[in-house]
């Protein structure tokens, strides 16, 4: 470009920049973050502190090897944002090495190897989360909460210094003490809950009175994923997300889940509230699906890739073999996303319609 | 007019429609409405401009050492592209040479220089009683005469686009009012003081044009400019419209979009649908030319900034340095770091500041680092869809970008990159300081070059081939000829 373009309009611009969006959506995650640290301890701030030191040591290895301008390229606070979305995915008071092992394939492969910010054609957090599923599935499936004395207790002082030696396991005084820890510490979500009961069949649903599947069993989880919803739906307020991405994951789900759902029946498929309170739906719909980089960009695209995520959540928890799916159903989505942005065009200012059909096989009008 | 008229527009209701995405940027417009329209001093040297537009120059009717009176015709329109010129003012035409003038690409014009001799003496102005008497074509040749050109922004000459409306018979004549860009008060400023005029202008132009219908569509937070109007429309068939405040809502295309909830066709002009629209600025000078016999040699220019003591409404010379204005409202020189032809989001960087007022110029601003700070570093597009939101036309400016990146000529332009109107709202919500405008012109400056090429390519390959055939013809020719010769040295 000439200098001359280069000077040209508009002169006024603005005042909402990408590193602001960044910290607005940190800001929006606090309120999930501080709930699920009451019920679960403090491993997950300590999983997001580690997350965000290894999040920007590789984005500056990374900037630094492609000899691109390191101090700017950090300043947008994207890894760190990614650094967020995974350490609240991974289970809280995960071992450090799990931590630096999803990160660095997180931004280094799914960000980088890409080219950077903006280039990535799939969620960076979640590749580092799926990354770590399919090569240490047992680590990534149990969630450590401290006990105290036989009770949890995970926000005090001694559940500190379990969630840390959890952490850091090479801080234990032997390798005996840290056998009895760790199985004090460990327990499963309210989802493994539902897909054990739903593999063991009718029996046990009966022996649970039913009420586990109408209602999560831990109000943890159902408070931390409605302080998530009001983090995501500030983020709407302040226009930083637009509603169809959230809006159309959560009602497929809903309406998936109330379709299939029977309470009398021996298929067991939970109930709608646990799909979308008892588990990492909201986090999903409302910080994870809406990464604008490798979401879809259209009005149209956006519910249609909201549509096919919400399909993938349902459909991956009750008939899949992983218990969790938001990362796996946001990947997918990723897939589809260039196909509906290119598709779901809206018409521009005075063009006549075109039919679906005539934009498939690119025929004139 | 009947009902079966070819746009059958007569049917629809004249109200605020919604138009695509826009901005509410900040408005800036308060400091240079607190005082009333003042005339311009008259400058030392007024440096008058051949191409006071996007359009062919005129030709000059002077030469240098002439002296020449107020309103005397100056440079004469031989194309039909061309504007008339006139002096503004009596003097003496001290050199024919090229000058800065402001515009898009920064170019230099041929200018002339005019010294005033602040005599001001005037040739006398032929004032017509009524113009209803005249017929259509006297009138346009008379706006013609009057070297009047779209006052808003463009510069389209009016005589021009009103034959091409009768032409067509047009139906419906806005009168745009919206001005809906940040610091420019000029139509504002001229409807609170001159409402009467505009009306009558805005009568004569649809008097010319044959609609059916006029209406003036002004945004509705211009509350003095609303008022005058409306007082002024008492016993008129022209109605109101008042728009929402919201940029680009005064765009050509948007505003008939907001108006009538039509949308002019792609590559096309409003004209397509039967519509004219006019500035109220033009409309203004309408009035002077037609009924004061006045030519347009003076127009109203929004001076503002902060670094200006008192930023206000010139009624400006044409021709009168930007700087000479900026001293007259108080300049602090030690605030300005630069000057804007145009309103903050479409207006232009002006290269130096002994350039000139043109037709064109609605306002300018003088710069300051407090109110345009240096644009930040140019970051990823984190494909955010703000700037989807906000296009006007509906297009997808963050593929867009990516295409124009890649030099994807196929997709660019299926993805609709020339109904692209530059309006820089894309740009204006951009979070990571990408120039789109910027992208966009660039590739499509691109594609006519490229264009241009292969068209040449194709006429240089054609001219190859029928040497080539000229060739080959002319020696099957000689080896025919030369076979009869022998046959007939046989023989």
């Amino acid at each position: 470009m000439t200098e001359a373009l280069a000077k040209s309009s508009p002169m006024q611009l603005g005042k909402l920049k990408t590193q602001h969006i960044m910290l607005l959506v940190i800001a929006a995650l606090l309120p999930g973050i501080s709930v699920a640290t009451w019920f679960f301890g403090w491993g997950l701030i300590i999983n997001i502190g580690l997350a965000c030191c290894f999040a920007i040591s590789c984005e500056a290895l990374a900037l630094y090897v492609q000899k691109k301008p390191i101090k700017a390229a950090l300043n947008d606070n994207s890894a760190i944002v990614t650094a967020f979305l995974f350490a609240i995915t991974i289970p809280p008071g995960s071992t450090w090495w799990l931590v630096l092992f999803g990160i660095a394939f997180a931004i280094l492969i799914a960000k980088h190897a890409y080219g950077g910010l903006g280039q990535n054609p799939f969620n960076p957090a979640m590749c580092g989360y799926l990354f770590l599923l399919l090569t240490f599935p047992l680590q990534m499936t149990s969630w450590h909460i401290p006990i105290e004395q036989g009770t949890l207790s995970p926000i005090g002082w001694e559940g500190f210094k379990q969630s840390i030696l959890a952490v850091f396991p090479f801080l234990f005084a032997s390798a005996e003490s840290m056998v009895t820890t760790i199985d004090g510490m460990t327990m499963a979500t309210p989802l493994i809950v539902s897909k054990m009961a739903g593999t063991n069949a009718l029996l046990e649903a009966n022996e649970a009175g039913l009420a586990l599947f109408l209602r999560s069993s831990e109000t943890g989880w159902e408070l931390m994923n409605i302080a998530y919803m009001l983090g995501g739906l500030s983020l709407l307020a302040f226009g930083i997300i637009r509603w169809h991405i959230p809006l159309s994951i959560i009602v497929t789900v809903a309406v998936v889940s109330t379709l299939f759902y029977s309470p009398n029946s021996s298929a067991v498929f939970g109930t709608p509230y646990l799909h979308l309170f008892g588990s990492a739906t909201m986090v999903g719909a409302f910080f994870i699906a809406t990464d604008p980089v490798s979401a879809a960009t259209t009005t149209k695209g956006r519910i249609f890739y909201g549509i096919i995520i919400g399909l993938s959540i349902y459909g991956i928890r009750v008939w899949g073999s992983y218990l969790d799916s938001i990362a796996i159903a946001v990947l997918f989505g990723n897939f589809c996303a260039p196909i509906f942005d290119y598709y779901c065009r809206p018409r521009v200012y005075g063009h006549t319609k075109r039919s679906l059909f005539a934009r498939v096989t690119g025929s004139k009008p | 007019m009947s009902t079966d008229s070819a746009f059958k527009l007569n049917d629809i209701k004249l109200r605020p429609h919604r138009i695509f995405g826009g901005i509410k940027p900040p408005a800036f417009k308060s400091s240079s409405m607190r005082s009333r329209i003042m005339p311009s001093p008259i400058p030392e040297r007024l440096i008058l401009s051949l191409r006071q537009h996007q359009g062919s120059a005129a030709l000059p009717l002077v030469n240098v050492g002439d002296m020449v009176l107020k309103y005397q015709l100056i440079a004469a329109a031989d194309q039909e592209s061309a504007l008339n010129l006139h002096a503004p003012t009596s003097g003496k035409i001290v050199a024919i040479e090229s000058a800065l003038i402001p515009s898009q690409l920064q170019q230099s014009e041929m200018c002339i220089h005019l010294q005033p001799d602040n005599k001001d003496n005037a040739i006398a102005l032929n004032e017509i009683s009524d113009y209803r008497a005249k017929t259509n074509a006297d009138l346009v040749a008379l706006v013609k005469q009057a070297g009047i050109c779209g006052l808003g922004g463009a510069g389209y000459p009016t005589a021009n686009k009103l034959k091409a409306s009768i032409d067509i018979e047009a139906e419906l004549l806005i009168i745009n009012a919206a001005e809906c860009e940040p610091y420019i008060t000029a139509d504002e400023a001229l409807l609170r003081e001159f409402a009467k005029e505009v009306v009558s202008g805005a009568e004569i132009l649809q008097k010319i044009c044959l609609a059916s219908r006029c209406i003036i569509a002004i945004e509705k937070n211009k509350k003095e400019a609303v008022s005058a109007l409306a007082a002024a429309l008492n016993n008129s068939s022209i109605s109101l419209v008042q728009l929402p405040a919201k940029y680009p809502a005064g765009g050509e295309k948007q505003i008939v979009q907001g108006v009538t909830g039509l949308e002019v066709p792609s590559g096309g002009y409003p004209p397509d649908i039967g519509v004219l629209v006019q500035n109220v600025g033009t409309a203004y000078a309408v009035h002077q030319a037609i009924v004061e016999g006045k030519p347009c040699i003076s127009r109203i220019t929004t001076l503002t900034g902060a670094p200006l003591q008192t930023p206000k409404n010139f009624s400006v010379l044409i021709g009168t340095p930007v700087s000479f204005l900026f001293e007259v409202c108080g300049i602090e020189e030690e605030q300005l770091t630069g000057a804007i032809v145009g309103g903050s989001i479409m207006g232009v960087e002006l290269a130096d500041l002994q350039a000139p007022v043109v037709k064109t110029t609605n306002c300018l601003i003088a710069k300051s680092t407090q109110e345009f700070p240096e644009a930040g570093k140019e970051q990823a597009c984190i494909r955010c869809g703000f700037c989807a939101d906000v296009c006007p036309a509906k297009l997808l400016p963050q593929q867009l970008y990516a295409y124009a990146r890649s030099c994807n000529r196929d997709e660019l332009e299926s993805h609709g990159l020339f109904d692209c109107i530059e309006c820089g709202a894309c740009a204006y919500v951009c979070p990571s300081n990408i120039p789109l405008v910027q992208y966009y012109r660039a590739s499509k400056q691109s594609f006519a070059k490229q264009l241009k090429q292969e068209e040449k390519s194709l006429y240089w390959q054609s001219r190859f081939q029928t040497h080539q055939y000229r060739l080959k013809k002319n020696q099957e020719d000689k080896l025919s000829q030369r076979k009869t010769k022998k046959n007939q040295a046989e023989v």
